[in-house]
């Protein structure tokens, strides 16, 4: 193997590794303080794409990076506000019940997106091109490097370093990890732990719209988006140990790295090194690699 | 008064049980013709199934306009296969078992394969509506099973012999295709076609490369992208389709894949992917089952056109959706000819059956059930037009010139690199 393959499959990991980041990142932040797993966090991530799809074509394109990360905060801020309406409906009932319970009803509430999105903008294929300033790559000696990879790579080590600050560095941050770990003593203490777990689940249906917009250059619009990324998610969340943040982080850059190196070493059996590697690394660690021990 | 109620009474009660007793009779002789019509109508599969629903009860219409079938009116059971085996064997058994012997659908390979079995064990008839796979007229041959479209071979040896005469200088050939039954089926043919075509027209041998396989339903194809970058191919065969065609089309974009090729022929993609990439889209070469602006002046298929403008408000009805028609209409004329519904008799008059359709007459041959039908082919390329793309040239190849012979039973014999 050349220098030049090692730096592609470590761009091409990295591209895979936080573009998932991404969209498992609401998805354990949720996980992490409410002990919810929404299994409809891919479904918004599916309408935060198609919201940033139709701004772009209201604007006629995405024809500079501005309208494109405008594209993005729109689509998270608007699923954000979704998300209070799914947290006031359906989130708040759930607390408490058993986990079948919520996996039928977040699973149920998938079911829903994917009808909503159909009934919005049809079953057809739809897609958004690149900023000009992200299209093309740059050619660093023989590597090629897509601007779009380097966008992505940039954009989920960015919402990591956000999210870590935000948890270990801000008072509102320390409260959420308060509420996660004893959310009965932080009552007692006084805390609104209902407003806390309202803003919570706000968080991560932005990050969900914001995962959406970013990445919705990156491939096809259609009702089925939703699957094509929440696998890999639940995979790098359950891996990095559920509702870790870092966990997820790391989880996804190693999944990326066995799946680009599997790919490399066995070409006619594409995807499967990424599940056998997940297999393994929970028979040994069964509470993920940052994740604690029942 | 009452004498003739109760007498009524015992009327009504005697043809209820003879109703009870005698179902299969009752379906028989009254009621609407049930065809049943199997097909993706969610999951992945969900967007080319709509077109083959359209087109499906589009011929249902005009059949039922112009009389119904024997004087019958006609009514499809739909059922959703989610272009998933088990799903579709469960529609099957339970259309079947509801007494239904005639349905068209499927255009998965994995499904129609699936059916086979359960369509000759409960005397049913099958006929797909796009499915790409050979076996089913080869070692998986059932005689309950027809294809009124292209066949594989057909479809993958007119684009090499297109390659061929377009393209002779282009020698160098890989292929990126889906990691399944279609994807693989497709390479082999075209390659057949490859090795067959270029020394015969080209005057000169052609180099295969190994494919690059690509995963189903992922969100990220840059491995398998530059994987191909590796190849340095000239020639590029496409056989991903739909939205995984588009995102590896998009990722491919970064790296500046496509551009390195001289020329990309697409399997089967008709105009999903320009629809969907629109100015971002490869120029290419593509398979259509039914290429509607070609086809103006064929009374039928302009009757067609209008018919699923006002259906669906879309002026250019894809191929899927000309292959449900033309499967409802060899239904009919097989149906008519032998003045049975019968599943024997049906099978019986669709073979050797020549019928209309909206590419014009097609012939099914008797000995494997696959029909003779011309390729229709199209040269796409990015457009500053309202729909992003335009058809810069057309091909019809003469089918009877590229199917390979009927061998029902044995395992379809290409040439390998």
């Amino acid at each position: 193997m050349l220098l030049s393959d090692v730096a592609t499959l470590l761009v091409n990991s990295f591209t895979w590794a936080m573009a998932t980041f991404l969209v498992a990142a609401g998805l354990t932040l949720v996980f992490g303080t409410l002990h919810i797993l929404n299994f409809s966090h891919g479904g918004f991530f599916m309408i935060g794409a198609y919201v940033a799809f139709s701004l772009a074509s209201a604007l006629g394109g995405s024809d500079s990076i501005a309208v494109y990360l405008f594209g993005a905060l729109a689509a998270g801020v608007a699923i954000a506000l979704l998300g209070l309406v799914v947290d006031r409906l359906v989130l708040r009932r759930l607390a408490g019940v058993e986990d079948a319970y919520v996996l039928i009803a977040t699973y149920a509430l998938l079911l829903v997106c994917e009808g909503a999105t159909k009934l919005v903008w049809g079953l057809k294929y739809q897609s958004v091109m690149p900023p000009p300033s992200l299209d093309g790559a740059w050619a660093l000696g023989s590597v090629v490097v897509p601007r779009l990879s380097l966008f992505i790579i940039a954009a989920g080590v960015a919402v990591y370093v956000a999210l870590e600050v935000f948890l270990n560095r801000t008072r509102s941050g320390r409260l959420v990890k308060a509420i996660a770990a004893d959310p009965w003593m932080a009552r007692l203490l006084g805390v609104n732990v209902r407003l806390v777990y309202t803003a919570t689940v706000a968080i991560g249906f932005a990050l969900a719209g914001l995962a959406g917009g970013l990445l919705v250059a990156n491939q096809t619009l259609s009702p089925t988006l939703a699957s094509a990324f929440v696998i890999y998610a639940f995979g790098v969340i359950i891996v990095g140990g559920m509702g870790s943040i870092s966990g997820a982080f790391f989880g996804s850059i190693l999944l990326g790295l066995i799946d680009a190196i599997g790919q490399w070493l066995l070409p006619g059996l594409p995807g499967l090194p990424f599940f056998v590697a997940m297999t393994l690394i929970l028979l040994l660690r069964p509470q993920g690699l940052m994740g604690h021990a029942q | 008064m009452g004498h003739l109620h109760r007498r009524r009474v015992l009327q009504y009660g005697a043809a209820a049980a003879s109703a009870l007793a005698l179902p299969g009779l009752t379906r028989a002789q009254g009621g609407p013709l049930k065809i049943g019509l199997i097909t993706p109508l969610s999951g992945a599969q969900e967007f080319i199934g709509s077109y083959v629903r359209n087109g499906a009860e589009i011929a249902v219409a005009q059949l039922n306009n112009a009389g119904g079938i024997l004087g019958r009116q006609v009514a499809l059971e739909i059922r959703d296969d989610k272009a998933n085996p088990a799903a579709a064997l469960a529609a099957a058994r339970e259309l079947l078992g509801a007494g239904i012997n005639l349905h068209i659908g499927g255009i998965s390979s994995a499904v129609v394969l699936a059916l086979a079995p359960v369509m000759q064990q409960e005397k049913g008839i099958f006929i797909t509506c796009g499915a790409g796979t050979e076996k089913m007229n080869h070692e998986a041959y059932s005689p309950n099973l027809f294809r009124p479209g292209d066949s594989p071979d057909a479809r993958g040896r007119a684009q090499a012999r297109l390659m061929a005469e377009k393209y002779p200088n282009v020698t160098r050939w890989t292929g990126l295709i889906p990691d399944h039954e279609y994807g693989r089926t497709t390479w082999s043919i075209f390659v057949d076609g490859l090795l067959e075509f270029y020394p015969a027209i080209a005057k000169k041998k052609p180099e295969i490369l190994d494919p690059v396989l690509m995963p189903y339903g992922v969100s990220d194809y840059r491995n398998a992208v530059t994987a191909a970058l590796r190849q340095q191919a000239d020639g590029c065969y496409n056989s991903t389709y739909g939205g995984d065609a588009i995102t590896m089309f998009q990722q491919a974009r970064g790296f500046g894949l496509m551009q390195r090729y001289k020329v990309i022929c697409d399997s089967a993609n008709e105009f999903l992917v320009a629809r969907g990439l629109k100015q971002q889209l490869p120029a290419q070469w593509t398979g259509m089952h039914y290429y509607a602006a070609a086809n103006k002046g064929n009374a039928m298929s302009d009757r067609f056109v209008a018919d699923y403008l006002a259906k669906t408000k879309d002026p250019e009805p894809l191929g899927w959706a000309a292959e449900a028609h033309a499967a409802m209409y060899a239904l009919a004329k097989a149906i008519e000819k032998g003045k049975s519904t019968d599943t024997a008799a049906v099978i019986g008059n669709l073979k050797g059956l020549t019928w209309d359709t909206v590419t014009g007459p097609r012939y099914m041959r008797p000995e494997d059930n696959q029909a003779v039908k011309d390729v229709e082919l199209v040269f796409i390329e990015p457009a500053n037009t309202e729909k992003g793309y335009a058809v810069s040239q057309y091909v019809k190849v003469d089918g009877k010139l590229v199917i390979l012979p009927p061998a029902p039973g044995q395992k379809l014999k290409l040439r390998t690199a």
